[in-house]
């Protein structure tokens, strides 16, 4: 794809005043002479020896960069999906336990809502009202390194405009799985043998019923990982989503190779986690393993 | 209240609340259970028997409300129940055994959590104690190896042993009265016969009151005390199982019995059915509710709702030809029990079978062979098969016009023999040849062309329709699916309406409007469109009512005699079967066990685990209880098979050369093939 994209690596690495010797040279060492192909292939095997490259402009090896990086992506997305899930379930948890009530209407609208809206456009009116208005809340930067305050103070408006939208999805998923656990045979027979309906909804039906939402945070966490360049651009913050940006504005391939090869490969890891909890909560899945 | 009754209903009348108005789902229902005694609820699917357990226990669906009447249990009324009240009665007093124990029992929980979870109201109990009261129960209920098995989970139960595991959580906390909501109904015979030994012997140990909800009447009369029969929301006739059974005075309950093919003991006639629909309930019926369906229906019994007349004893009826008073009807004899005028079978139609052409279908050594895990897999965990062999060198024929009945409890490969036969699952080895021509060489394409003249009729009738389709439209399909141009579509699909006794109104109705019996009428409609010569009917009578089972064989038996059209028919319904096969195979772990005439293996088994099948199917008829259950065990899973012949872990002839030795197939003089090395008859 990068390739299709106007713009040779080799005359940005180089400028343009470089000679044909120079960038002859250049292409060679960098392996650009050659196929396409062979030069995937040169690639992956200098990632299986933790090699991702050199940064083109400032020759920093990538690794480094993403190594600084990523722990920023890393905590907006947990901060993201964790305040998303501990609002999202019980919303939708509710809601199912009380079909047609205020409160189920209420959320049917609210998941409609925040799922509709943008993750920019809450992020710019959450700026507007908490830190131009109320001036309650830092608008750009993650805070300084090593006051864990200050750092949390940063991230509360990027998670708050990241998460919104999955308050919705998870309420939505919550309380569709928990309408049809509940309609099932054996929570009529866990009734029929008189156990508390505290055990019942808690015990039994929310143990099936979280079972498909733990398999959509792990999506959903994935997703933020690269998802989360908005909040990242409009709240200035370091982190992936920033750097793939502002690296395929200025052409660095290396750079984007690498932050594209790590953010993927974390989501692969993120889903095998995700679904290893599954296994470990249905005995089901654990014996067909 | 008569303190010998545990319960007594009386003048319950529940209502469903649905979008087209109010479904009046029981009227007026009263009755006894004694204590000590076993009572069943009979009825076909719509006759309102699960919505009395439901209604007792105030577990009705969200839209069912209870518009009237007393449930007294044990001297108080349940519907004054307080929510704390109801929940210690629950579980406690009276405790349910549940229809299907695959779905309704917890997946993510151990059977030690469940049960302990159910004993949460023994608080001086530790929770070691209520794990060892838990296995206490279930060794009880005849669960071998509970040390272990207590902390197992549902999906790692067989069928049998999770209902077992039901059953041990019902009796948990010792309740008053045991009731079991269809309690065989997901179960193979064989396993059906253990359960109903288990509840009866139960029953006597523990001196408890049970009540049985079924539609299967050779379960009621095995086990039953009493019998309460319901129709379409009333109870229309209770009494002893003997009354009941032997001297039945209401039309319905007469007719039902009559409709039991395990009770139809000759073979060669159409079996009896009874014509017409269950009443539309939105409507409160004014006369009696059976009136228009029943054959001695007088101008009084569309007006008048029938007084309820005792027999004898509890025996009672809803009935006005019980009424001793009328004159110009004649006199109640005139419904004494008599064998109905249906049409015996005509003797032309016998020999329609063409034993001078080939066989139309002839399969030899086929075997079927699944992967159940693959290469990486299997190198990963040493020592497991990787392979199971779902059928077993099976050879058998069939000639035009002829019913071959393939009959084994599930998992015996039954299913997966008719669809390699197909072509719709590879075989492995072995040959198909139908109508002269080897399937098993032919390319896909060419096998399409060839099914127009083999149909297939699904498990499940609803299920097996396209929801979104007139049922016009799915029985022209098979006409566009094999390009067939009818010039008018129309009129081919009024014509099969007609050949399957189909009303031209249900054209344009949509399959979730259909009943099951005429959802299994389109199937039939569907699998005859092109003509076909060969028919394989897939469990054709599952899921229907035993009014309409005959209904369904009837049609397939006449269309048969005028098509000349051969049948496959796959079924675990051993009594459904008995009426409509010719020949028999009897198939057991993708084996055909036993092979010949239907009738001959019916009256002498030559296997002992036909013998045993044959015997599993419980009697309507309370004088033929049995004592001994023919069976023990299950069927072995496919990846272990037992050594020597598959069946001498179960066989109750079994000798030593059996458990080592497998016997080859041996003929008997009646033409019967067998694998056995002591056959039961010589």
């Amino acid at each position: 794809m990068l390739h299709m994209i106007p713009g040779d690596p080799v005359s940005i690495a180089l400028g343009p005043r470089a000679t044909p010797e120079i960038q002859a040279a250049y292409a060679a060492k960098m392996h650009l002479d050659k196929p396409l192909i062979y030069q995937f292939l040169i690639f992956m095997g200098n990632v299986l020896q933790g090699d991702l490259g050199a940064d083109v402009f400032s020759d920093r090896s990538v690794t480094t960069t993403m190594a600084e990086q990523l722990p920023f992506t890393v905590t907006l997305a947990v901060s993201a999906i964790g305040w998303a899930a501990l609002v999202g379930i019980p919303l939708g948890c509710l809601s199912a336990l009380k079909p047609n009530t205020w409160l189920d209407r209420f959320t049917g609208v609210l998941s409609v809502g925040t799922i509709a809206i943008p993750s920019f456009l809450v992020s710019i009116w959450a700026i507007l009202l908490f830190s131009v208005t109320l001036r309650w809340m830092p608008v750009i930067g993650a805070g300084e390194s090593g006051n864990i305050l200050d750092q949390v103070h940063h991230l509360i408006l990027p998670a708050f405009a990241v998460g919104l939208g999955w308050v919705g999805y998870l309420a939505r998923m919550v309380r569709a799985s928990m309408l049809e656990v509940m309609g099932e045979n054996y929570i009529r027979s866990a009734r029929a043998f008189g156990l508390r309906s505290r055990t019942i909804i808690f015990r039994y039906a929310l143990k099936v019923a979280i079972l498909p939402t733990i398999t959509l945070i792990g999506i959903g966490f994935g997703s933020l990982l690269s998802g989360a360049v908005f909040a990242e651009i409009i709240f200035s913050r370091p982190g992936i989503g920033k750097l793939i940006y502002d690296m395929v504005l200025s052409r660095n391939f290396p750079v984007i190779q690498g932050a594209v090869l790590v953010t993927v490969g974390l989501y692969v890891f993120v889903t095998l986690i995700a679904d290893l909890v599954v296994s470990w909560l249905d005995p089901r899945v654990r014996d067909s393993l | 209240m008569d303190t010998k009754n545990l319960l007594e209903i009386r003048n319950l009348n529940v209502d469903f609340k649905t979008p087209r108005g109010r479904v009046h789902a029981l009227r007026e229902v009263s009755f006894n259970a004694p204590k000590g005694k076993i009572v069943g609820i009979v009825g076909e699917s719509g006759s309102g028997k699960s919505t009395v357990i439901w209604a007792m226990t105030q577990l009705l669906a969200g839209n069912g409300v209870v518009e009237g009447g007393e449930i007294y249990f044990n001297g108080k009324n349940v519907l004054d129940f307080s929510e704390d009240e109801l929940r210690a009665f629950r579980g406690e007093e009276a405790s349910i055994v549940f229809q299907d124990p695959m779905t309704s029992q917890i997946p993510v929980l151990s059977y030690s959590q469940q049960m302990s979870d159910i004993a949460y109201r023994q608080r001086n109990k530790s929770f070691r104690e209520k794990i060892e009261h838990s296995k206490q129960i279930m060794r009880k209920v005849g669960i071998p190896d509970t040390e272990q098995r207590v902390y197992q989970y549902p999906h790692q139960f067989s069928g049998g042993m999770r209902q077992r595991a039901g059953i041990a959580m019902a009796l948990l906390m010792n309740p008053l009265m045991l009731i079991g909501d269809e309690p065989t109904t997901a179960l193979d015979v064989t396993m059906e016969a253990q359960i109903i030994h288990l509840l009866r012997s139960l029953q006597e140990e523990l001196k408890s009151t049970v009540m049985i909800v079924s539609h299967n009447l050779g379960l009621i009369a095995e086990l039953c005390d009493e019998v309460v029969v319901m129709y379409a929301g009333e109870v229309v006739e209770q009494g002893g199982i003997r009354q009941i059974f032997h001297n039945a005075k209401h039309p319905y309950t007469q007719a039902l019995l009559e409709c039991d093919p395990a009770r139809v003991s000759n073979r060669a006639r159409f079996l009896p059915t009874i014509p017409g629909d269950l009443p539309d309930l939105h409507i409160r019926p004014n006369g009696c509710v059976f009136a228009p369906r029943c054959k001695y229906a007088l101008q009084r019994c569309e007006q008048d709702r029938p007084e309820t007349y005792v027999i004898e004893g509890t025996h009672n009826t809803k009935c006005h030809l019980l009424d001793s008073s009328r004159d110009q009807f004649g006199t109640s004899s005139t419904i004494e029990r008599q064998v109905s005028k249906t049409e015996t079978y005509d003797s032309s139609l016998k020999n329609i079978i063409d034993f001078e052409k080939p066989p139309i279908l002839n399969v030899e050594n086929l075997n079927v062979r699944f992967e159940i895990m693959g290469p990486l897999q299997a190198l990963l965990r040493r020592n497991r098969k990787r392979f199971v062999d779902a059928v077993l060198d099976v050879s058998l024929h069939l000639r035009q016009g002829e019913t071959l009945g393939l009959v084994g409890e599930s998992g015996s490969g039954k299913t997966t023999l008719g669809r390699a036969i197909l072509g719709l699952v590879p075989s492995s080895r072995g040959s198909v040849e139908f109508d002269g021509r080897l399937l098993t060489d032919l390319s896909e394409s060419v096998l399409r062309n060839l099914r127009q003249d083999m149909a297939m009729m699904f498990q499940d009738p609803i299920g097996s329709l396209s929801p979104r389709k007139t049922v016009g439209a799915l029985i022209a399909e098979p006409f566009s699916l094999h390009r067939k141009d009818k010039k008018n579509l129309e009129e081919e699909a009024r014509k099969l309406c007609d050949m399957v006794n189909l009303p031209h109104s249900f054209l344009n109705r949509y399959p979730h409007e259909l009943s099951g019996g005429q959802a299994r009428r389109v199937g039939v409609a569907r699998a005859l469109a092109l003509e076909p010569k060969l028919i394989i009917a897939d469990e054709p009578t599952a899921g229907l009512d035993v009014s309409v089972q005959g209904e369904v064989l009837n049609l397939m038996r006449d269309l048969q005699a005028r098509r000349k059209l051969s049948y496959l028919i796959v079924t675990h319904n051993l009594p459904v079967i008995r009426h409509i096969c010719d020949r028999l195979a009897i198939m057991y772990l993708g084996r055909i066990v036993e092979q010949g005439n239907g009738e001959m293996i019916f009256q002498k088994p030559a296997h002992p685990y036909t013998e045993a099948l044959v015997h599993g199917v419980p009697q309507p008829d309370p004088d033929k209880r049995r004592n001994l259950v023919s069976i023990e065990g299950e069927v072995p899973s496919l990846t272990n098979r037992p050594s020597g012949c598959e069946f001498h872990n179960r066989c109750k002839y079994v000798q030593e050369k059996c458990k080592t030795l497998m016997p080859q197939e041996k003929v008997l003089p009646d033409g019967r093939t067998v694998q056995c090395h002591f056959p039961l008859i010589n």
